[in-house]
């Protein structure tokens, strides 16, 4: 009995060292999908538009009705420095859409990635790219009223956030409204400004990407950054940006703006 | 059926004759330079170009249905606004800026009096959106054509199927304006040494003086070298800082493109804002209006005081010159209108 049980021991302890082993072989031909959830935090606060009310670190308050942005050229980088990347995918996030925050990364290689970096905007080359490349989330005609194209200085609009904030110096129609909106790929046949900005986020604990896991890598956007990622903003002194100039101080703030809090690495 | 089919039988040998040379939808003229537009991505059909030209006179474009293209783009004016200084769009508002005409766009690479577009495909989501022209959406736009049988019948003319999408829309109001070549004025016939060719002494001094004066801007056959300038105009509106608004550079305040001139003599009033309403008055700011200013031209300081020195004589000569780039087939041609 006392050896038969001996045996069962070393059978399990087995069936774990094998199991184990089995999970940390990567199996370069094994792929699986990658998420990458876009969570806009206001601060320590969830972001509900129009609702939730913050203040910047100049004291002024706001809320936020409208929040989208553009992410594209996604890359994951593996524990052996190599890159995997994922052209010619576009995803526009938008705040008012549950759907739109979480982008799936189709045929990701197995592998442990402990970096992932994308950009906010459209590229350059897609930017000034035919019509017929202008689809889904890059066709002009997609947005309705609330407009992602600028048709008369041709480009996206990368980042738009929009909202109240009583530190608005009254005017004629008493509007209380901020409007950020920056683009700018940097021109086609001259040079213009150019607001793309590519982010690169560190992963603490990887994304380990197997035949049976799919990770959701869990990026959190905290939107009152964008008043102080590197440049102090005075809502009450800029509230209107409608030019790449102008939202030059805009874009440099969220391009530090996000962090990787966790990887989810359940298996499926 | 039978009928139809034989009917089809008669369209088709007919179609196959030898005589019948298929209409040329667009040909470069043998004066002008190569076109910029690249014609591999939205290739000339018959159909693609009668679908743009009926996009182009349809006030669904607009919110209201009331302003179409060529509302501010009428063939008599060479496709410009003639009689108003700015662009009056929908519910009667005013823009900044005077409606360009639209003529040689294949020849163009970057629209509007501040270059902010650079493909034509692209171009015609400016007015459709601006608030104070078309104020429409674009999708709004596609949607209502959707509705209709009659674009419906049109798009799949043009493109094999129903569909109507963002790039058939753009891509059919660029094969309707890249048709509208204006290359046949007398000037043409006379550098072309055509039959009708000839113009008067008084017109050829007058190309004289412009070539000495004027064509280092408005170069080139196509009467300009598509640059931008500050030509010395006093500032009425603040705002619009011209191509500066595109680049954010400081040194391109004020300036605006170089206008072509063909159908000048057509296409009053003049300047980004329409402020002259006759050539003289165009003249008379070259000769004794130009403001010194930080972005003005170099070429408009070639003197002791800012400007172009011309004479009264000249200013006539310069004018007859002038007219002679006015193209009759063009502004009159029945294929560019409805």
């Amino acid at each position: 009995m006392k050896n038969f049980s001996y045996l069962l021991i070393a059978l399990f302890a087995s069936i774990i060292v094998v199991s184990c082993q089995k999970e940390d072989d990567i199996n370069p031909n094994d792929k699986n999908t990658v998420i990458l959830e876009f969570d806009n935090r206001v601060g320590d606060q969830k972001l509900v538009l129009g609702t939730t009310t913050a203040k910047n670190s100049l004291n002024e308050d706001f809320t936020v009705t409208r929040l989208n942005y553009f992410v594209s050229n996604i890359a994951l980088k593996n524990e052996n420095g190599e890159v995997v990347k994922f052209p010619n995918q576009y995803f526009l996030v938008r705040q008012s859409d549950p759907n739109s925050l979480l982008i799936k990364l189709d045929n990701v290689p197995a592998g442990n990635y402990n970096e992932v970096s994308y950009m906010i905007g459209v590229d350059s080359l897609k930017s000034v790219s035919d019509v017929s490349q202008r689809t889904g989330v890059l066709d002009p005609a997609s947005y309705g009223d609330d407009f992602m194209y600028w048709s008369w200085n041709s480009g996206y609009i990368f980042f738009k956030m929009e909202g109240k904030s009583s530190a608005i110096p009254p005017n004629m129609m008493n509007m209380t409204e901020y409007a950020f909106h920056v683009g700018g790929f940097g021109g086609m046949t001259g040079k213009t400004i150019n607001n793309l900005r590519t982010i690169t986020l560190p992963m603490a604990n990887t994304a380990q990407v197997r035949r049976d896991v799919s990770p959701q890598i869990h990026v959190i956007h905290d939107v009152s950054k964008v008043f102080n990622g590197v440049n102090q903003i005075s809502i009450a002194k800029t509230y209107m940006v409608h030019s790449p100039d102008a939202g030059i101080p805009i874009g440099q703030n969220y391009a530090k703006s996000f962090i990787v809090d966790h990887v989810h690495n359940e298996k499926d | 059926m039978v009928s139809g089919l034989i009917y089809l039988g008669v369209a088709c040998s007919k179609d196959d004759s030898p005589e019948i040379e298929p209409e040329v939808l667009f040909r470069v003229p043998p004066n002008f330079p190569k076109p910029v537009y690249d014609f591999s991505k939205n290739p000339l059909t018959k159909e693609g170009v009668e679908l743009g030209k009926i996009l182009f006179f349809d006030g669904n474009l607009s919110r209201d249905g009331t302003i179409s293209c060529a509302e501010c783009h009428s063939q008599p004016s060479a496709f410009t606004h003639h009689g108003h200084d700015l662009s009056h769009g929908i519910d009667n508002k005013i823009g900044i800026r005077n409606s360009m005409p639209i003529q040689n766009m294949a020849f163009q690479k970057e629209f509007f009096w501040d270059g902010g577009v650079f493909d034509l495909d692209l171009f015609s989501i400016a007015p459709i959106e601006n608030p104070v022209e078309m104020d429409e959406k674009l999708g709004n736009v596609l949607e209502k054509l959707r509705k209709q049988e009659k674009y419906t019948t049109l798009f799949q003319k043009a493109y094999g199927s129903k569909e109507i999408t963002t790039e058939r829309f753009l891509k059919a109001l660029s094969q309707f304006m890249l048709t509208l070549v204006s290359a046949n004025s007398l000037y043409d016939k006379y550098v072309r040494k055509e039959a009708g060719g000839i113009l008067s002494s008084e017109e050829l001094e007058g190309l004289a003086i412009f070539k000495q004066k004027c064509a280092s801007c408005h170069s080139g056959e196509l009467f300009t070298d598509l640059s931008y300038r500050n030509n010395g105009l006093p500032v009425y509106n603040k705002e619009d800082t011209g191509r500066q608004r595109i680049t954010a550079i400081q040194t391109d305040s004020y300036k605006f493109k170089v206008p072509s001139l063909r159908n000048v003599a057509m296409t009053a009033p003049y300047m980004h804002d329409g402020r002259f309403y006759s050539l003289d008055a165009v003249l008379n700011h070259y000769t004794d209006g130009v403001i010194e200013s930080k972005t003005l031209d170099g070429l408009l300081m070639n003197n002791e005081t800012p400007g172009i020195a011309l004479t009264k004589d000249e200013k006539a000569k310069l004018i007859a010159f002038l007219k002679t780039l006015t193209d009759e087939e063009f502004l009159k041609n029945k294929k560019f209108g409805i």
